[in-house]
């Protein structure tokens, strides 16, 4: 069976492994054991203790804290209870004006504003970029990812998710 | 019509038995033990990369026929052997999106009486491009012949091309004045266009007196033709040598061992869940040539798609909440969004190579009757669907790599394909011969960033994993334009950690014809048709064409005086206007407009893709190399990224670390100074919402969601706490 080392996960993550041997991991049968050390890797990564339940994000995690499951930010900030949308939470940078789009489009010609706008999804506390939206102007902001946390751990991992008092 | 003897074949009764026992079993034609995988495996495994050793063979030998740039240059072909009831059990590479349309086509032809009439025989060629039968669009034709052994059918070989002319009103295949059925082209409606292995003459003749360029598409008919019995005959040779039951029986285990793989790998590579996103698409046709009053001239269709991830492994993927059908070429068929499905996922979770027909089956798609997903009128167009299945597969792929991220197969993630309008063209050519092609290049998109390293620069489009953008020198053989330019486009990727990869225009000089029609299908600039993830940005949307008549390019060149070779990156005045003199165009697409003559300039320029993660994690370093190379601009490295870049003592740009750590922390607390807690931001738009403040376009958008659509409905007033219908007037 396939399998790396720690190490190799975290290089991957990060970025920073060679591209010969990235692009040997993605022509090969993929490594079973992926996601606890991916997890394990970013665990190590975080600066808080409350265990890592799953990746949502590129610094956005779904976490054990206490007895609630919630939406956190790799700087630490909460968004709340992981089955509502974290995005209700954040704090929102719209670019909806030529001047606004500009700054990310320099050299483009831009979308009309009265069609399209941009929304970014900002922590509140680090400032990290969590997401952007495309969308039309009045559309409803998505809920991008409701996942089953509990089918999950229990018939795909193996490993059933311990009962949670609050948060699923 | 004479009574005849019903067939022998019985091969409609056997198509819905085959169904009925998936129904009953979940198994592909109840096949719930692979009995010869597991007698011997290594035979099994053998003979599948045999038959796909045959297709892809086939392939690369009937592309040497094609006198087409599409085909011979680019790959737009794709072949496949089928079973008896149509399901595809091997495909080659290629255009991969038309090996289960090709599947439906088979069907449909069973399904309709034709082994009664008009009889499927030996030697037969039977083609077909109509999209509501089995294929994307007009110029996606594709034939299929019978593969009997032992007097008995024991399947299907096909080959599909993309046409580069398709006869429509528009010149080239994807036909941009296309609004109903009737003017996108020629149609061949699942016909028998061969007997005896020999096309028939009638029906070249027709070909040839409807097209502008009949030499691509007769060509390619006789490529197809011969791929198609060169597979025949190699299934045949291979039945001699294992039996016919044992082909019978192993060609339905390879499906269903394709089902169970799928299952298996959703299951591998994924975390089951709801996932959920959307893209737009905008079309603006108000004043423009040729265009009939049918509908609003210009719209705008929301495309939100929510997929489901079952623990069981089955992906299902529902596009509720979108747009009704229009009069425009942009419409989909079932067929084509299941093409988009197949060869979307034969990219992302079946790249070994052995992917066929159960892949398709262990997903699900939901396409609301009366959308563009599925048309409840067949009338109408479908000549340029790849417009709309482009950004909505765009959505697929970033949900699917939202999976992927989650579970920690973070090399696998990536943020999607693109849009990538191609330029048509038709008149008279360089040599004073009529013409019509559609120009290929456009297979060479940027692709979207990966989650661990920027996009493919001009080397990825959705529909063709085989990017190739073909040599100038071939092109320019076949139209009366030169290339004075081939550029990267800087800053055409999104932003992002890692940046989506670049686009690429081309400048060009209409020369020795004094009538040449350019027409571009689609692609107004009006809103964002891709997306980024986990941070970045969407890339630009579609650039505008600028185009020079009766320029004074001759004279300067004469002069020796620089000429222009692509746009620049001043978006208010290009370098056409800083170099040439005469008429100067700037114009959204589509691109209709009077015929160019030679002298004028034109460019055209194609899309990049997506941006992942937070931009002011961008290496430095490696911005500086894209700065150095053209990819990105100093002034998006500073103003977008936060990097800055000083010179070394040879001019080239090199990052300064600690300037723009210092830059990136004022940019960080600028964006907590500047935003707003999102529950603000919906009190205060809420407003907006109340009074329907849109927009036209996005006020007919939300009427027409809400009409078709009560989970929008609901949704849309559950978020704003309005009641939707009141607020848009809908009854």
């Amino acid at each position: 069976m396939t399998s790396y080392s720690k190490e190799v996960i975290a290089d991957l993550v990060a970025g920073t492994l060679p591209w010969p041997q990235t692009r040997r991991i993605m022509s090969a049968y993929k490594d079973d054991d992926r996601f606890f050390k991916y997890v394990s890797v970013l665990q190590d990564r975080v600066g808080w203790s409350d265990p890592i339940l799953l990746p949502v994000g590129d610094h956005l995690f779904i976490c054990q804290s206490g007895d609630e499951r919630v939406t956190k930010c790799e700087c630490g900030h909460s968004f709340g209870d992981y089955r509502k949308n974290w995005k209700l939470k954040a704090a929102i940078i719209v670019r909806d004006s030529e001047e606004t789009l500009r700054e990310i489009y320099p050299n483009s010609d831009l979308p009309d504003p009265d069609w399209m706008e941009i929304r970014e999804f900002i922590c509140p506390e680090c400032g990290t970029l969590h997401e952007v939206e495309a969308a039309a102007p009045g559309y409803p902001i998505v809920h991008d990812f409701e996942p089953d946390l509990e089918g999950f751990y229990r018939d795909w991992l193996g490993k059933p998710l311990e009962p949670s008092n609050k948060g699923g | 019509m004479l009574d005849k003897p019903a067939s022998a074949l019985r091969i409609r009764e056997r198509l819905l038995e085959s169904e009925r026992l998936m129904d009953e079993t979940g198994c592909y034609d109840g096949i719930t033990e692979l009995k010869l995988r597991n007698q011997d495996p290594l035979k099994f495994e053998t003979l599948h990369t045999k038959l796909r050793a045959y297709c892809v063979s086939a392939r690369e030998m009937a592309r040497r026929i094609s006198a087409s740039p599409g085909v011979r240059e680019v790959g737009e072909m794709v072949v496949a052997i089928y079973t008896p009831e149509g399901d595809a059990i091997a495909l080659s590479n290629g255009i991969m999106v038309h090996v289960h349309t090709m599947s439906r086509f088979i069907k449909w032809m069973i399904r309709n009486g034709y082994e009664e009439n008009p009889q499927i025989r030996d030697g037969d060629i039977f083609a077909n491009n109509d999209a509501f039968i089995g294929t994307v669009q007009v110029p996606d034709v594709m034939d299929v012949v019978p593969i009997f052994h032992s007097g008995k059918l024991v399947g299907w070989a096909g080959a599909v091309c993309h046409e580069l002319e398709a006869g429509g009103i528009t010149p080239g295949g994807d036909v941009a004045l296309a609004q109903e059925r009737f003017t996108e082209g020629l149609f061949v409606c699942a016909e028998k266009v061969g007997e005896n292995d020999e096309l028939r003459r009638d029906y070249v003749i027709r070909c040839e007196r409807n097209l502008r360029m009949p030499i691509y598409w007769v060509l390619d008919e006789k490529a197809k033709v011969a791929s198609c019995i060169d597979m025949r005959e190699s299934v045949k040779a291979l039945i001699d040598e294992i039996g016919l039951d044992y082909w019978m029986q192993v060609s339905k285990e390879f499906i269903e061992e394709g089902r169970r793989a799928q299952l298996a790998r959703t299951r591998q590579l994924t975390v089951p869940g709801i996932y959920r996103g959307h893209t737009f698409y905008g079309h603006v046709t108000a004043g423009k040539p040729g265009y009939q009053p049918l509908g609003d001239p210009d719209w705008l269709y929301n495309m939100p798609i929510e997929m489901e991830i079952t623990t069981d492994g089955k992906i299902v993927m529902d596009f509720e909440g979108t747009q009704p059908w229009g009069y425009h070429s942009m419409n989909c068929t079932p067929a084509g969004m299941d093409g988009g499905m197949f060869v979307t996922l034969t990219q992302h979770m079946n790249f070994e190579g052995l992917v066929n027909d159960g892949a398709w089956m262990a997903t699900e798609l939901k396409l609301p009757k009366g959308t563009w997903t599925n048309p409840d009128n067949e009338m109408v167009a479908t000549a340029t669907s790849w417009a709309l299945l482009l950004p909505a597969y765009g959505v697929f792929q970033r949900l699917l790599s939202r999976s992927f991220i989650a579970r920690g197969f973070v090399e696998e993630a990536f943020v999607g394909q693109v849009n990538s309008p191609m330029i048509e063209m038709g008149g008279t050519s360089q040599y004073g011969t009529p013409f019509g092609m559609a120009h290929f290049e456009c297979a060479a998109a940027g692709s979207g960033a990966l989650a661990i390293k920027d996009g493919l620069d001009t080397a990825y489009v959705g529909w063709n994993p085989e990017s190739d953008m073909g040599n100038i020198e071939i092109w320019e053989q076949n139209m009366p334009m030169l290339y004075i330019g081939r550029s990267i486009v800087p800053n055409s990727g999104g932003a992002g950690k890692y940046r989506g990869g670049c686009s690429f225009l081309s400048t060009w000089l209409v020369s020795k014809t004094d009538h040449l029609r350019l027409v571009t299908s689609e692609h107004s600039s009006r809103v964002f048709d891709n997306g980024g993830l986990c941070g970045g940005y969407p890339a630009p949307t579609c650039q505008k064409h600028r185009a020079v008549r009766k320029s004074n390019i001759f004279e300067l060149a004469e002069n020796g005086a620089p000429l222009a070779h692509h746009t620049g990156t001043n978006p208010y005045r290009s370098e056409l206007e800083v170099r040439l003199e005469g008429e100067h165009v700037t114009l959204e697409g589509p691109y209709i407009t009077a015929p160019h003559k030679t002298g004028d300039v034109f460019t055209h320029s194609y899309n990049g893709g997506g941006g992942y993660g937070d931009v002011l994690e961008r290496d430095p370093v490696k911005t500086a190399w894209d700065v150095e190379n053209g990819f990105l601009t100093k002034e998006a490295a500073e103003g977008t990224f936060g990097i800055v870049l000083d010179e070394d003592e040879e001019g080239f740009p090199v990052a300064n670390l600690d300037a723009t750590k210092r830059h990136r922390a004022e940019m960080r607390a600028r964006r907590l100074a500047h935003a707003k807690p999102v529950s603000e931001w919906i009190a205060r738009e809420r407003e907006r919402v109340k009074a329907a403040d849109f927009a036209p376009e996005v006020r007919k958008m939300y009427v027409s969601a809400i009409k078709l659509s009560p989970r929008f409905t609901k949704d849309f007033s559950t978020f704003w706490d309005v009641d939707a219908k009141s607020t848009f007037g809908v009854e």
